[in-house]
């Protein structure tokens, strides 16, 4: 419908958007992120006895509270599920070539999303054995996990 | 009780439009609307001013502006005033809400619309904002590796192959080449699209939609007044969205509980389906559909390429539906499936069921 | 686990920063309206159906909900009035840049039926800002101006291109010309 505008040059113009948040975490993910600060993986049990990772304040399937036993879990995991990233963006965890994965930790009965630093696509499959690697300056973020490695044997 | 037992088998639709899916539209997504919401109308046969109810559906954020979603309404004519509303959603979800507006019988006419320009931002990082802020956004994982994830995850669960994947892009960009608002489109050999490398190994580029700008409006109408309008109006037999919990690793990625029983509650009962639409943003995610609505071998699945052939994110849910509902209206469909998904990984998800009279 | 302990966990806050970043070409429209605000003139587009000016155009008539194109192109004269105003005082927000208190106004162009937001005014002191007030464009020399600051996002602003409004000393105009123009 634009095409009878006469358009001298087609301009180009960036716009960087920014929204910077502070939130609050509350009694269940307060625990999960204070205890990853010290190198520490957290679970919550569930009603039915399942401890969940990472930890949520309400039963996924019911709505329930699901309160605040937290369990320990780690630093050994298993892959579940993975893909291969080639090219890590700025937004991404890693600078070099990595998997991002479900990763079930030793403990708990779910997985959860994170970076596998294997080093190469070769290395990776789904059941290795991971172990999670903190990181040395923890920012109270998730990426305070850094990423899992494969478990020497 | 379910969603098409209550009076919903009297709501139809009578008309609709869409624009081209490209790359880079030069006009803005108001501009892209306009024209769109206008042809619906003139599509549907009635005036502005017979719509009793209007339902927008956009994001924000790949627009890149709060409240940007105000401006589209300018693509209604909000003036003199109008009822209406917007969902932070696929068009798909505000036509559930305009079809459940027109439920409570006082008005004849809705109109719903969506639109998105997904080429301004880069949509992997944009999308990635739906997840949730403590344990996923932060990690800056994008949804195309948690595609990767799941198509790993279906393959090690021995329910597709690569080769399958492919298959899946080769069919959706054949049947591309009869929809003249697709993006992509051509004749693909399976065995070359599998020698292409690895995106998101054991995804490749091909299994990963276009980025697409696009609009989309239906008009719907209720009882005589759909016949009235509308020769042969697409009657909406029943929809439903159903949400499973938000972290991947919470559910089983390689299946879909939600689909499935919203296509139950929509009223799919497994009978034979002329035309099914599906939102498969990526090539696993047809599987994954297919299985959890139980469509067997043979069944016409994405006739208009689907999003794999273009894949405006806000529109390309309720342009399942249109594809689906205009081949009721022109009569070369009987009974149609179409499907609007939304969250990671087919978090939530919609289905619509269409017949002829 | 100690009440103190179990204070700061509840109280951890996490910091979060969206950052986003958009790259498109500006629409035609306003990428005509920059070619021309460039040589220091004004246009917009007239409703064919209903004869209102919008400026910059929209492409389209959001009260008839019609296209308007190259054809319905008008230029308007640089003097205006100003139909609102406010004078913020700075608070420290995330990005905010400016320190002293500024105006923001609203000026109607000659002509023009959508008034131009965010416009600075010149020429008298904040404490006799008042809307009716005769203005005149204030343009930077020509080979000063950029569209730096014209986006796709409303508009943006033309504070790279027109410095401000000036007053003019002109006696006030009546509301009754612009009371339906405001904001």
């Amino acid at each position: 419908m634009c095409s009878d505008f006469i358009v001298s040059e087609p301009r180009i113009i960036e716009t960087k958007l920014e929204f910077p948040y502070s939130r609050t975490l509350g009694p269940v993910m307060g625990a999960f992120f204070m205890a990853l600060r010290d190198g520490q993986l957290l679970g919550i049990r569930a009603k039915d006895r399942r401890v969940l990772a990472p930890p949520l304040e309400y039963d996924p399937e019911t709505g329930e509270s699901l309160g605040t036993e937290m369990v320990p879990i780690g630093p050994g995991g298993t892959v579940e599920a993975w893909t291969w990233v080639d090219d890590p963006t700025q937004k991404h965890p890693l600078d070099h070539p990595f998997a991002f994965a479900l990763v079930k930790p030793d403990g708990a009965d779910t997985s959860m999303v994170s970076a596998v630093d294997a080093g190469r696509v070769e290395a990776v499959h789904t059941g290795m054995r991971v172990t999670a690697r903190y990181r040395s300056e923890p920012q109270g973020l998730i990426t305070d996990l850094e990423a899992w490695e494969p478990t020497k044997s | 009780m379910a969603a098409n037992d209550r009076g919903a088998t009297d709501i139809a639709i009578v008309g609709f439009a869409q624009s081209q899916s490209v790359r880079d539209a030069a006009p803005s997504e108001v501009q892209l609307l306009v024209p769109v919401v206008a042809d619906a109308i003139t599509a549907a046969g009635i005036e502005r001013s017979d719509i009793g109810f209007t339902c927008a559906g956009s994001c924000d954020y790949l627009t890149g502006g709060p409240f940007a979603f105000v401006s589209n309404l300018e693509a209604a004519g909000a003036w003199p005033p109008i009822s209406e509303s917007h969902v932070e959603a696929d068009g798909a979800w505000a036509m559930y809400e305009a079809w459940m507006r027109l439920q409570e019988g006082d008005i004849d006419v809705a109109l719903a619309f969506g639109s998105g320009k997904s080429s301004p931002s880069n949509p992997a990082e944009v999308w990635a904002q739906q997840l949730d802020p403590y344990y996923l956004a932060p990690l800056g994982v994008d949804p195309v590796s948690l595609a990767g994830i799941q198509a790993q995850a279906l393959i090690d669960a021995g329910k597709a192959t690569e080769r399958d994947f492919a298959t899946v892009v080769a069919d959706s960009r054949r049947n591309a080449k009869s929809n003249p608002n697709a993006q992509l489109s051509g004749d693909y050999d399976v065995d070359a699209l599998l020698a292409e490398p690895y995106y998101r190994r054991p995804l490749r580029k091909h299994d990963v939609p276009p980025i697409s700008d696009a609009a989309v409006a239906v008009i719907m109408a209720r009882g005589d007044k759909a016949r009235e309008l509308c020769e042969r109006p697409a009657w909406i037999r029943g929809m439903d969205h159903r949400i499973e919990a938000h972290q991947p690793g919470l559910r089983d990625i390689t299946s879909s509980a939600s689909t499935t029983l919203a296509a139950r509650k929509a009223g799919y009962d497994g009978g034979p389906l002329d035309v099914v639409e599906l939102s498969s943003t990526f090539s696993p995610q047809e599987i994954i559909l297919k299985n959890a609505i139980g469509l067997g071998a043979g069944v016409n699945v994405n006739p208009s390429g689907g999003p794999l052939a273009a894949n405006p994110i806000m529109a390309v849910g309720l342009i399942r539906i249109v594809e689906a509902a205009s081949r009721i209206i022109d009569g070369t469909a009987n009974r149609a499936l179409a499907h609007a998904t939304s969250g990671p990984l087919l978090q939530q998800n919609l289905v619509c069921l269409l017949e002829g009279e | 686990m100690s009440d103190q302990t179990q204070t700061e966990k509840e109280n951890l806050v996490m910091e979060h920063l969206v950052s986003l970043t958009y790259r498109e070409r500006l629409t035609p429209n306003l990428n005509r309206f920059v070619d021309e605000l460039l040589e220091g003139r004004l246009v917009g587009h007239k409703c064919p159906s209903c004869g209102r000016v919008y400026l910059p155009s929209k492409g389209y008539c959001p009260m008839c909900v019609v296209a308007t194109s190259a054809e319905d192109e008008v230029e308007v004269p640089d003097t205006g009035t100003v139909t609102g105003f406010t004078i913020v005082t700075p608070v420290a927000y995330y990005g905010q840049q400016e320190t002293e208190p500024f105006v923001f106004a609203s000026v109607l162009l000659d002509g023009a039926d959508t008034p131009l937001n965010g416009q600075d005014v010149t020429g008298l002191p904040h404490d006799q800002l008042r809307t009716g007030l005769r203005v005149k464009a204030k343009w930077k020399p020509k080979d000063q101006r950029s569209a730096e600051g014209i986006s796709n996002r409303g508009w943006g602003s033309m504070g790279t291109v027109v410095d401000s409004f000036e007053a003019t000393g002109e006696p006030d105009a009546s509301e009754e010309l612009f009371k339906d123009h405001i904001f």
